[in-house]
């Protein structure tokens, strides 16, 4: 039904490329998110699916239809943008009802009753009869939304529809679009440049940089084994630690650290090359420093704690190099929440072989990602 | 009970204390400017309800006492008037509508709709409001007489209409070229204002299913009105009082037709000499419908105002 494909769309602004080629696929009923730093293209992508922007090279195809030169209202699509662009001067009655005037299906009583159905399931029947400007930002979020469902289109497309909302407010509407799509099952298009945003919400996630496409997967695929080292880094909060240098003798040798590859990292790996070391966070383990000058382990390292961000439930700790002449934070690390440790203290780094990333040091692309044999299913 | 509380006391040496040269400067200055500008409006006023005789004998500024007060000259002057009146608000309201109008509709064409070429269109509208009216007298006049003469062609219906004579056709040149001449300057205007909208008014729009023109009568016009309050006024008191195009156009303060700003110059004058009681009194009376105006749109033209700073 609302099956959306993209086939080599191209976008170009005078001599500025926004979207370079991309190729997607958004099955039916899927609600998937595209995401990436601003000016990457995920929102040029949008309006174009929208229609608001004209395609400079390659099919859009939503249900089969080919959509290249519909105008907007034939494309059976709803869209929610980012300040909402509730229209000023009508009620919330008049705002949800607008685009049904345009569907010749409807009388008007039916339309009428069709809206009342709608603020009812948004929980806003009771501001039918006011205008945007009295309603609370999350209120007029819902407006929005009511007005993107009444018509009961096959696309949703949402332009980052939370990024005015304060912090709490945010994670309920996240909690509500998510029962919303389930509910309707229409398929959906959220842009955000937020990837929380992006991990809790989306079915799938198309991450976007400097108008290409860098991966598309489920969430945990994207998190766990990064096609590149663009998305290892935007995917990820804090962000995955990144140590460049180059391969020797089955090593890596880094500016400050060596780490020995086990034969499996060394295979995808060849000889010589520049390569980065990527570790999430939450990977590396600190230790207390062994008393006087215990050895230390092939993949542990001597670090000192630069500074420490606790965030109650964890501890995000920022470690630089032992030696006092480079203080440069050379890694973060996320500890439990109950682990006191204060700035300046000597420990130990530990990262364990499994949870490794390789990334190719030109191209960025994933050589080696960590092993994911050892996932837990809960039942 | 008795107790006196220290601010309740008058305290003589704080007017010593904030009295300062620079201040006084200040007021004198404020109160110069107002005499400045108001001693004429007095004199005018004071004028307007004086006895040709009192006119003669007392001070202008001073106000008419006793037998020096009269109404004759307002009586006088509304009658000579009330054509003209008539003439001047047939002529500039449908011209200031039009031109309103018009102007949001090109403003929102050139602004918030996309198309090829739109930036020469915007140059050309550019042009129209720095074509200076001297240089068009003679090429309007001409074309309203004789290449296409509109006001000859209407007559016979305007005879057959209810309160408007055939005369009146004469003001439909006259009309219609202030729309012509009020459209680009309206447009500019109205364009700064739909700069300032969100774009995602119209693209909304648009997703709805609303046509272009859907969404300008449902949603651009609407959002528009404070706006429309500021150049409505602007435009009433531009054509209301425009005196060469009348001049051309109509010609002169002897036709029927003529609108206030014709009859003015020629009131209470006579080989006599000025009779400047009825001339004041006329003149007061030309200027109360853009008052009017002012006054009725003022709350909109606050707005306007804030809103296209703002």
């Amino acid at each position: 039904m609302g099956q959306i494909t993209i086939s080599d769309l191209t976008k170009r602004f005078g001599d500025t490329t926004a979207v370079d080629g991309l190729d997607l696929e958004i099955r039916d009923g899927e609600f998937l998110v595209l995401v990436g730093p601003s000016g990457c293209g995920k929102s040029t992508t949008l309006r174009m699916i929208a229609g608001l922007e004209t395609v400079t090279d390659g099919d859009i195809h939503i249900a089969g239809d080919h959509m290249n030169y519909r105008v907007p209202q034939n494309r059976n699509i709803a869209m929610v943008f980012q300040d909402y662009a509730l229209y000023p001067h009508m009620t919330v009655r008049g705002n949800i009802g607008f685009g049904l005037e345009s569907e010749p299906d409807y009388t008007a009583s039916e339309r009428a009753e069709r809206v009342e159905e709608i603020a009812e399931t948004l929980d806003i029947a009771d501001l039918l009869d006011r205008k945007p400007g009295e309603l609370s930002g999350g209120q007029q979020q819902r407006v929005a939304l009511g007005r993107a469902i009444v018509r009961d289109p096959e696309v949703f497309l949402m332009d980052e529809p939370l990024s005015n909302l304060d912090a709490k407010l945010r994670a309920e509407m996240r909690t509500e679009l998510q029962q919303l799509q389930d509910r309707f099952g229409v398929t959906t298009v959220y842009v955000t440049h937020n990837q929380t945003e992006a991990m809790t919400m989306g079915d799938r996630i198309a991450v976007m940089d400097d108008g290409e496409l860098q991966q598309v997967g489920e969430p945990l695929e994207l998190y766990h084994a990064p096609a590149n080292r663009f998305v290892a880094g935007f995917i990820g909060e804090p962000m995955m630690n990144f140590v460049e240098g180059t391969i020797e003798d089955g090593r890596f040798v880094g500016r400050h650290i060596e780490y020995p590859f086990d034969d499996e990292m060394q295979s995808s790996v060849s000889h010589d090359t520049d390569v980065v070391l990527g570790v999430r966070p939450e990977d590396i383990e600190l230790h207390q420093a062994p008393d006087g000058d215990g050895r230390l382990d092939d993949h542990e390292f001597g670090v000192a704690v630069s500074v420490v961000e606790p965030h109650g439930n964890q501890n995000v700790v920022h470690v630089s190099t032992a030696s006092e002449s480079d203080t440069g934070d050379l890694l973060q690390v996320v500890t439990d929440g109950t682990t006191l440790l204060e700035s300046g203290t000597a420990v130990v780094a530990s990262i364990d072989p499994d949870t490794v990333h390789v990334f190719d040091g030109e191209t960025g692309d994933a050589l080696h990602n960590r092993r994911r044999d050892t996932e837990e299913v809960l039942v | 009970m008795s107790q006196s509380t220290p601010d309740r006391t008058f305290d003589t040496a704080s007017l010593v204390e904030d009295f300062n040269l620079r201040r006084l400067g200040q007021y004198v200055l404020i109160i110069f400017f107002i005499g400045f500008f108001l001693a004429p409006l007095e004199t005018g006023l004071m004028t307007a309800f004086k006895t040709n005789e009192a006119v003669a004998r007392s001070i202008p500024l001073a106000p008419p006492f006793g037998d020096q007060f009269t109404l004759d000259n307002l009586q006088f002057a509304l009658q000579e008037l009330s054509g003209a009146f008539f003439n001047s608000l047939f002529m500039a309201i449908p011209a200031t509508i039009g031109s309103v109008l018009f102007g949001s509709m090109a403003a929102y064409g050139l602004t918030m709709v996309r198309w090829r070429y739109q930036m020469v269109m915007l140059v050309l509208f550019l042009v129209g409001i720095f074509v200076p009216y001297q240089a068009v007298l003679v090429p309007l006049a001409r074309f309203w007489n004789n290449i296409f003469p509109l006001a000859s062609m209407v007559a016979p219906i305007f005879e057959t209409l209810p309160v408007l004579e055939g005369y009146h056709a004469n003001l439909v040149p006259l009309m219609i070229t202030h729309i012509a001449y009020g459209i680009p300057i309206c447009t500019i205007l109205f364009r700064s204002y739909y700069q300032s909208l969100p774009n995602s008014l119209v693209e909304a729009g648009k997703i709805d299913g609303a046509s272009i023109t859907k969404i300008y009568r449902r949603i651009v016009l609407p959002i528009s009105k404070p706006m429309f309050g500021v150049v409505f006024i602007y435009q009433f008191t531009q054509i209301y009082n425009e005196f060469l195009f009348a001049f051309t156009l109509v010609t002169g303060a002897d036709t029927l037709e003529a609108p206030v700003t014709l009859i003015l110059p020629a009131i209470g004058a006579s080989t006599s000499g000025i009779d400047f009681g009825i001339r004041m009194s006329a003149s007061f009376l030309a200027a109360i419908p853009t008052l009017i105006i002012y006054i009725a749109f003022a709350e909109q033209f606050a707005k306007g105002l804030r809103t296209e700073s703002g």
